[in-house]
């Protein structure tokens, strides 16, 4: 059981302020889509979620997320398990430097939870992005061998094989063909109600496709958020209707 | 186009290919250079044997001294370096990022790489000397490892600095640790290393300033870590420095000898190149 609830996030890239005080609740297993324009900081709001934006040295956050009762912004909080229980699915395919087999082995042996089974699991995980059958007599190949939407629902596999709780997809289909958008896309779909899945994305079709629950951004602060049908029918806010019509952004 | 712009491209166009062909010129006249006036003195006792009595003054025997002892020096060397520059190097990348302790670090080597070497023999020779030790291999060791440590650690620093970004990324999105993380970065630029490690190795295997005073010289085989040993550069400078044309000749020769060896060496590295480059991302 988890739930995550963001809570006054203010972010700073330096002296530029990239979010205004977001609070959002992410409703359980279901798909939120945090749509808006690009720079809208969309997807800044999501590498906070798994304290991904530690990495950039420039970045300051005031705020808090909360993982059930953890404020993952704590000092005490063990950053690895964080991002442990919320996994990440990128913009861009990028499998590790492994073969195939490999890279969806490492997540579960870097946290020992191969229960002396990995080939089980990493079949399991293969099988349920619907790659298996392509793959399982070229276990060993480099993983760059596969087409760009086989790395995609390679990496996803990856992903899955943490046994993340929370699904974080950062415009995950924006670099792929339609095919393999599409397929990542109903894999999303299958997804629902097992994991808790946000997404970010510019694409507002793709939100009206897959999303339970939207939130929408416009120059780094939440403009408006609901449940997914009244939010597309009726949203409350000028600015919303304007950018759901296509008319800014 | 105008006939300016024509030109122009033709003159530069002829500019830059002049100089490639003096560049590639020049290589092929150092190889031709020994190779002709070395492959005929080049015999299997030449590669087989240590000198034999009045070798220097055209006696029998060869140079096989020198070869192991260049093998031993080098491969000695780099070893050291390398364990040395992996983990400085992996430090630099996955715990001091761009800042101004790195920029430190990379300054550092730098202006290390920038001693000549005989300036690393005459330190080694004093710390030699203070500690009452005598020229051996393990002393030329020392400091040829000093030689060749920024070579090895500024060559591994740049392949890592161009592994991509978003291997950090992905990385840590998978809940690993900093250390996991390194390892995954080594997995990824293997083949950088194994360059920079065989870059090491050959700039090692020839240098002769630094091993002058520390690993001195003998006519025997290698012995042990503590006995003086030969080497390739230096039976090159002796066999040259005599009046005798023969053993001039066995100069060459030797020369022809290390430069084999560098050249078996640097194939063997592309061949295994390939396997250990497999997984990497392009």
């Amino acid at each position: 059981m988890q739930t995550l609830a963001i809570r006054h996030l203010n972010v700073w890239y330096g002296q530029k302020q990239a979010l205004k005080n977001i609070n959002l609740n992410i409703p359980l297993h279901q798909i939120t889509a945090i749509i808006g324009p690009s720079g809208c900081g969309k997807s800044t709001l999501l590498k906070c979620l798994n304290r991904l934006l530690d990495l950039n040295e420039q970045v300051r956050v005031e705020g808090q997320v909360l993982l059930d009762d953890l404020n993952i912004y704590d000092p005490r909080a063990e950053v690895t398990d964080i991002r442990t229980r919320i996994g990440l699915l990128a913009q861009k395919p990028f499998p590790l430097p492994l073969s195939i087999y490999e890279n969806v082995a490492y997540g579960p042996r870097i946290h020992g939870r191969t229960n002396g089974n990995l080939p089980t699991i990493v079949q399991s995980r293969l099988e349920a992005v619907g790659l298996w059958d392509e793959v399982q007599d070229r276990l060993k190949a480099p993983a760059t061998d596969l087409s760009v939407g086989q790395q995609q629902r390679l990496c996803l596999a990856r992903t899955l094989a943490v046994e993340p709780e929370i699904l974080l997809c950062d415009e995950s289909t924006a670099s792929l063909d339609p095919i393999s958008a599409r397929g990542i896309e109903e894999l999303l779909a299958t997804l629902r109600g097992k994991y808790t899945i946000i997404m970010v994305t510019h694409d507002i079709d793709q939100a009206r496709r897959l999303a339970d629950h939207v939130a929408f951004m416009w120059l780094g602060e939440l403009v408006e958020d609901g449940p997914a049908s009244p939010f597309f029918a009726h949203p409350q806010k000028e600015l919303t209707q304007a950018y759901l019509a296509r008319e800014i952004g | 186009m105008s006939r300016r712009r024509k030109l122009e491209e033709l003159f530069f166009t002829w500019m830059m290919r002049s100089a490639l062909a003096i560049a590639a010129a020049v290589l092929f006249l150092i190889l031709g250079v020994i190779f002709w006036r070395g492959v005929g003195t080049l015999s299997w006792e030449m590669v087989s044997q240590p000198p034999q009595g009045a070798f220097y003054l055209g006696g029998g025997g060869g140079v096989l001294n020198a070869i192991v002892g260049s093998l031993y020096l080098a491969a000695g060397s780099t070893l050291v370096a390398a364990l040395l520059a992996v983990p400085v190097v992996l430090y630099l990348h996955g715990y001091l990022g761009n800042g101004r302790r790195a920029s430190l670090v990379r300054l550092s080597l730098d202006i290390m790489w920038g001693i000549p070497s005989i300036v690393y023999g005459a330190f080694a020779f004093a710390l030699m000397i203070f500690l009452g030790l005598r020229a051996s291999l393990l002393a030329g060791i020392i400091a040829l490892a000093l030689v060749v440590l920024p070579i090895l650690a500024r060559t591994f620093d740049e392949v890592v600095t161009l592994a991509p970004k978003q291997l950090r990324e992905t990385t840590f999105a998978l809940g690993a640790t900093r250390l996991e993380f390194l390892g995954i970065l080594l997995r990824q630029t293997v083949p950088g290393l194994l360059t920079a490690v065989l870059l090491a190795f050959g700039r090692g295997i020839g240098d002769a300033a630094s091993v002058l005073f520390t690993a001195g010289y003998t006519n025997d085989m290698p012995q042990s870590l503590l006995q003086p040993v030969a080497s390739l550069p230096l039976a090159i400078f002796f066999q040259l420095g005599t009046p005798f044309p023969e053993v001039q000749a066995r100069a060459y020769a030797s020369a022809l000898i290390l430069t084999i060896i560098i050249l078996g060496i640097s194939l063997l590295a592309h061949l295994s190149l390939t396997r250990l480059g497999r997984n990497v991302i392009r």
